[in-house]
């Protein structure tokens, strides 16, 4: 990590105290114009903003359970506390078919993907307006702050698998090849997160109300998707509805990655993708289009 | 020598004042945009004329120069340095910076309570913009520079404002950018802290920086740069040598508002009409012996009756180091109900301040500390001794009583 930052470091004149200056041809040239162009998506200084990224998804990792008596525990507890009362709730009480799986693990498997989902997009969006401050009085690509809080769940999310295999091992399920396909399925639901939360970040910077909105949403969004029930009891009749949520596809799919059965809906699993992708390229522009506007009306 | 920063025709228009507190929700705007619909649209916006912040700002600034940044509060200075830091964007023209720009506009943001000064070396330095590999090589040099010492595996909640300040600028410091941009940033920390800032600054200078440095600080904008830009209502006011500049600034914030005055609904109760400084005599002058006595008068209109007022003048260095309050609190000095117009009067005692340049502040209070009617920037005075200089000798002189005893009691 730290030797290909070595390597692709700034074009920035090098100096040491005593060392000669380079000449002022080799220093970067900054334009600094207002913005009229639709589209202006700067790439380059968020690349090299990267290191800052890096740094940034640190600080949430350490701070995150800093000055608490169970620290990390808590990344496990959450989760596990979450299973056992669906189990009780929905498995016993209820008893919500599973398609043949122990529901502790049904809801497991989807509960650890909505988890990471929920916070992901839950920091992201709201994250512009916790670092007021430094957007208010430092430069850098503001893309960096969805984009770090996009990635810095996924550590609970790898600690909250662990828990997830361990619970599997109890049950006596053993995993099959087919957990590969838990990557590409948490990376398009990263790819989801940051694209709601490019849209949702820029309105809360001007419009608080998506604070309080957002907890309503992620609830109401947590029942429409298949976690604590099957995607299979949803009448047929409402099915092709249904499957818009684009996270239906997402978990039924990670699902499947992890307990096998039956594979996920390709029809869903194409909506996913497709409205990952949407979102991720308009919130793009969106975003870019509104960051400079970001310290005036923080 | 080529420029460092160039700025053509740069404006910066708000829509309304930045940061309104109740125009903040979506209610609000819904509102607002209903009675767009329903009232013609002139009337219902009459605020959406905005204002300009900045208007027709062209300036250079070549490679090695230090320029200060001067004005009133609200002259618009803090939104060029965030224009030319891109923090915030023009709307109009342009600017263009050649080399690696260093921005410091408030010393500490960035930095995270909850992690140790070491963590926030490397916190804040990747937030200004250094590579990792380059805070590991800088490590040693700012953790002695900040003088912070085994105190930096601490969480800085625990430290105490000045070693986080301290810290917080040796971060930046070493970040040895082409371009330093600075708000006010140079005014923390106690008065060693500040020589060793501004030393930093000149060897920065003698390798080729350029500084631009935003402040209300007379004097380190005196010691820093050979060039002011005074901006004056959004605009450049003057531009070309420090001494004529800062001649220029106090002249124009003679009788200024104090930078920290907040006028309650923006009314002024009590106007002060002139600020004179005068030796015992009544004879008018600015520059003092030291030692001599110094009588301040100050014509005031009413525009309300003001009884039991407590007036205040304060007697404020160059560097910003407040000297000495004249307080007809302290004194025990009850003055008339203040109406209409009339004048105030100060005789000091003699004055046994160091030489340098002083500015004479006027603050008028009603029963105690309830309510701020007036605070004003006065006249300056100079006080000339050949030895007490204030580098040497302090803040005042007074000659003691001294004794010694040739043969120490056992």
């Amino acid at each position: 990590m730290m030797d290909s930052l070595d390597a692709l470091a700034l074009d920035a004149p090098k100096h040491g105290l005593t060392g000669p200056r380079s000449e002022p041809t080799a220093m970067p040239v900054t334009e600094i114009v207002p913005d009229h162009k639709l589209v202006a998506f700067d790439a380059a200084s968020v690349w090299q903003y990267r290191g800052l990224l890096w740094v940034l998804i640190l600080r949430d990792l350490k701070v995150l359970y800093r000055q608490t008596a169970l620290g990390a525990c808590w990344a496990i507890a959450q989760p596990l506390f979450t299973v056992a009362i669906f189990t009780v709730i929905f498995g016993h009480f209820a008893k919500i078919p599973t398609d043949g799986a122990p529901y502790a693990l049904f809801a497991g498997s989807a509960i650890i993907l909505w988890t990471y989902f929920a916070e992901a997009v839950r920091r992201s969006a709201t994250g512009l307006v916790t670092e007021a401050e430094l957007i208010r009085k430092i430069y850098f690509p503001r893309l960096v702050i969805p984009l770090a809080t996009v990635v810095s769940p996924m550590v609970d999310f790898a600690i909250a698998m662990v828990v997830m295999l361990v619970l599997m091992l109890w049950y006596g399920v053993v995993p099959s090849w087919h957990i590969v396909f838990a990557i590409p399925t948490l990376a398009v639901t990263a790819m989801l997160a940051l694209g709601v939360s490019l849209w949702l970040g820029p309105v809360n910077v001007r419009f608080r109300d998506v604070k309080h909105t957002l907890p309503f949403l992620i609830q109401i969004w947590m029942y429409a998707s298949p976690i604590v029930y099957a995607a299979s009891i949803v009448p047929d009749s409402v099915r092709w509805v249904y499957a818009l949520n684009p996270m239906v596809g997402l978990i039924e799919a990670f699902r499947f990655a992890i307990l096998g059965g039956t594979g996920p809906d390709v029809f869903a699993l194409a909506v996913s993708v497709t409205v990952a992708s949407l979102l991720l390229l308009t919130g793009l522009i969106f975003f870019q289009r509104m960051e400079r506007s970001f310290a005036d009306i923080i | 020598m080529s420029m460092a920063i160039s700025v053509q025709d740069i404006g910066k228009q708000y829509w309304r004042a930045p940061r309104a507190t109740h125009e903040n929700s979506l209610r609000d705007a819904i509102i607002e945009g209903a009675r767009g619909l329903v009232t013609r649209r002139s009337e219902a916006r009459p605020s959406k004329e905005g204002f300009w912040a900045l208007k027709d700002v062209s300036f250079g600034i070549k490679h090695g120069e230090n320029v200060g940044i001067i004005g009133m509060n609200g002259a618009g200075k803090s939104t060029l340095l965030k224009l030319i830091s891109r923090i915030a964007a023009p709307t109009t023209g342009s600017i263009r910076l050649v080399g690696r720009v260093g921005a410091l506009l408030e010393v500490g943001t960035g930095f995270h309570r909850e992690l140790t000064g070491r963590e926030n070396i490397f916190l804040y330095g990747s937030i200004l913009g250094m590579h990792r590999h380059e805070i590991a090589e800088k490590f040693d040099a700012i953790v002695e520079f900040s003088e912070i010492g085994d105190f930096i595996d601490m969480p800085v909640k625990r430290y105490s404002s000045g070693m986080y300040v301290r810290l917080a600028f040796s971060v930046a410091a070493h970040l040895e950018p082409d371009i330093l941009l600075l708000d006010e940033v140079l005014a923390v920390g106690d008065y060693t802290f500040q020589k060793k800032c501004i030393d930093f600054a000149r060897r920065l200078q003698t390798k080729g920086s350029t500084i631009l440095l935003v402040s209300h600080n007379m004097f380190s904008v005196k010691t820093m740069c050979e060039r002011v830009i005074y901006i004056k209502n959004g605009r450049v006011a003057f531009d070309g040598p420090t001494d004529e500049g800062l001649h220029h600034y106090e002249r124009d914030s003679y009788l200024a508002d104090a930078p920290w005055f907040k006028p309650e609904g923006g009314r002024h109760p009590v106007e002060i009409r002139e600020v004179t400084i005068a030796d015992e005599s009544g004879a008018p002058k600015t520059l003092f012996r030291h030692g001599e006595r110094m009588r301040i008068t100050a014509r005031y209109t009413a525009a309300e009756p003001i009884a039991d007022p407590h007036v205040l003048f304060s007697v404020t260095r160059s560097d910003e180091l407040l000297c000495c309050n004249f307080s007809t609190m302290t004194d025990r000095a009850k003055l008339p109900t203040l109406s209409g117009e009339g004048t105030i009067e100060l005789l000091t005692p003699p004055l046994t301040l160091t030489a340098d340049t002083y500015t004479v502040s006027m603050v008028v209070r009603q029963r105690g500390f309830e309510r701020l009617l007036a605070a004003k920037v006065g006249a300056r005075f100079h006080i000339e001794h050949p030895v007490f200089a204030p580098d040497v000798f302090g803040v005042f002189h007074q000659p003691g009583t001294w004794a010694a005893d040739p043969a120490p009691h056992r």
